[in-house]
């Protein structure tokens, strides 16, 4: 152990300052709870969202290597788990507080290795008598269970405010929304996200700055962003044939859920 | 900072590091096989093969459950996959609901005859195993892998089917939507059947299996090259009665092949491979088409 305490204290301050300062930018995800299952959607420059087992999926920002390795890890263990016995021990509950939060609490900790550069969101999809889930997992393996909306940004500062921005709006949530609102409500959350992500003084306190997004500034946000990013969206969904309930929205989804055209320079 | 006053276990004091979990993470390629084989976890029928095969071998009351009739042809709209509900061991008929037609992914199915133990273990296997490959690669196993894995099972499985106890023949069936045959692209359904050791073949048109195979595969390739109209070129209706009517024939004269029961409502899982994909046909289809051409 340390033999000076404040030493340890310190390391892991600058720990927790380093990862901060690596997932800042990182591009926000939103993940909300409609009348069909789980919408998950953020706009990347490659892949961010992934199947975890037939009714669970992932989405994380971070760094490349760490979001492979933890999803690796998640998907190897629900799969083992799902053969050996059932898909109904397959749960939320189990991955994350089981699987994925020691490993990611012990690199956290452990600072002579390199640390885990990734906040995560898992999704569910629930069923007779269990209800959809949504979890966060934070980069020092701390838990965050959400019944309708969940969603990871840069800093704890941007997520609060995607989720006042989700609160504010009159759509409703879970057995309220249909896919398309789901979609409208999330991009706008994402673009929520982004702008507070890019303002110019990042001391400016961020929550009465809510109020300030209409739909028309968060649009000419995303359509500026389309231009180097794509949106990637899936759903776990409760209506879709066979066993794995995880599908990602076609291009052509995409577009006609979109509230504006998509120009030729647009992903 | 001293680096070792910040040490946090033994092991890290003495300089040796201690990699967490996370950095000893392995990939394994996608292949579901060496996954559980790191987790002490066993395509199950394979346990302990010899010992269970030797137990058998040698407790003659002790009947394994076996006999079947599967078949799948090619029709117009991809594949259709049939067989019937028996499973005997020896002169007893076991169970007479037994789903011998196994949906794998969204685009394929796998008939299965042979040891009913191991046969469906191994096509649970092979389900997890594209579902894995195409969760942790992010991209659908292609259609030769597909076929290969299955081989793979079939051939550590080779110790108990030689032994008499433990062989599976079955029929796999998908539709392939980039079948580059013959250096052509077009989509359409494919049948692959095996050997006893796994050795993989790709049939035009059809391929039947088990113990009542024997009395059809001449029907079908009589209807294949002389009936009017070919299997390949049926519609849904043609194909489903011409598979009722050789499950019915297969039935006529092999034990471990049942027929239709209207009496307990028990007819063929009649399964439709296609660009669509997998669908099982309704009872009252089947019924109506059984009542209508088959039972006349």
């Amino acid at each position: 152990m340390f033999e000076e305490h404040y030493r340890y204290l310190e390391s892991i301050q600058n720990r927790r300052d380093y990862i901060e300062d690596q997932i800042q930018t990182g591009s926000p995800v939103i993940g909300l709870v409609y009348d069909d299952g789980v919408l998950i959607l953020t706009l990347t420059s490659s892949q961010k969202l992934y199947e975890v087992h037939n009714h669970l999926a992932l989405s994380a920002i971070g760094h490349t290597a760490d979001i492979e390795r933890l999803r690796l890890l998640v998907t190897d263990s629900a799969s083992v788990q799902g053969f050996q016995s059932s898909i109904d021990d397959v749960t939320l509950h189990r991955l994350t507080n089981f699987v994925l939060c020691p490993p990611i609490k012990q690199s956290f900790e452990s600072v002579f290795n390199p640390p885990t550069v990734a906040k995560i969101l898992l999704a569910e999809l629930g069923g007779l008598n269990r209800p959809h889930q949504l979890v966060t997992v934070n980069y020092d393996g701390t838990t965050s269970i959400q019944k309708h909306i969940a969603v990871i940004g840069g800093s704890e500062d941007i997520e609060e405010l995607m989720r006042d921005y989700i609160d504010q709006t009159d759509a409703g949530l879970g057995d309220k929304l249909t896919l398309q609102d789901a979609f409208e409500l999330a991009i706008q959350t994402w673009a929520v996200g982004r702008l507070a992500n890019q303002r110019s003084n990042p001391e400016i306190q961020l929550r009465p700055e809510v109020a300030g997004y209409d739909v028309e500034r968060l649009n000419q946000c995303l359509q500026t962003e389309l231009i180097e990013l794509y949106v990637e969206a899936g759903t776990l969904q409760t209506s879709k044939r066979g066993k794995s309930k995880f599908r990602s929205l076609t291009d052509q989804e995409i577009a006609s859920f979109l509230p504006f055209e998509i120009s030729g320079d647009q992903r | 900072m001293h680096r070792s006053s910040l040490n946090l276990d033994p092991l890290a004091q003495q300089g040796v590091s201690n990699p967490s979990i996370l950095q000893q993470a392995v990939d394994y390629q996608g292949d579901f096989l060496d996954l559980l084989r790191a987790n002490n976890v066993r395509f199950s029928a394979l346990h302990n093969q010899k010992s269970s095969a030797e137990t058998l071998g040698q407790n003659h009351s002790e009947e394994l459950i076996e006999g079947t009739t599967v078949i799948a042809i090619r029709y117009e709209d991809g594949v259709m996959v049939a067989g019937d509900r028996r499973a005997t061991a020896g002169n007893v008929v076991m169970y007479d609901r037994a789903d011998k037609v196994l949906e794998i992914d969204e685009h394929s199915v796998m008939a299965i005859a042979g040891s009913p133990a191991i046969a469906y273990e191994m096509a649970r296997t092979l389900e997890h195993s594209f579902q894995y490959f195409r969760r942790t690669q992010l991209q659908e196993l292609s259609v030769e892998g597909k076929i290969r894995m299955l081989a793979r099972l079939i051939r550590d499985n080779t110790a108990m089917a030689l032994q008499g106890i433990g062989g599976v023949v079955p029929i796999f069936a998908i539709y392939d939507s980039n079948n580059k045959t013959e250096n052509l692209v077009s989509p359409s359904g494919r049948i692959f059947f095996y050997d006893v050791l796994g050795a993989q073949f790709e049939t035009v048109d059809f391929a039947t299996s088990g113990s009542g195979s024997v009395w059809i595969r001449g029907v079908l390739h009589y209807l294949d090259r002389w009936s009017e109209t070919r299997l390949s070129q049926m519609d849904i209706n043609q194909a489903t009665s011409t598979i009722l009517r050789l499950l019915d024939t297969a039935a006529e004269f092999d034990t471990a092949t049942s027929g239709t029961n209207m009496k307990s409502q028990i007819y063929p899982i009649i399964k439709t491979v296609t660009q669509d994909g997998v669908q099982e046909l309704s009872l009252d289809l089947i019924q109506q088409v059984y009542e209508t051409v088959v039972q006349v």
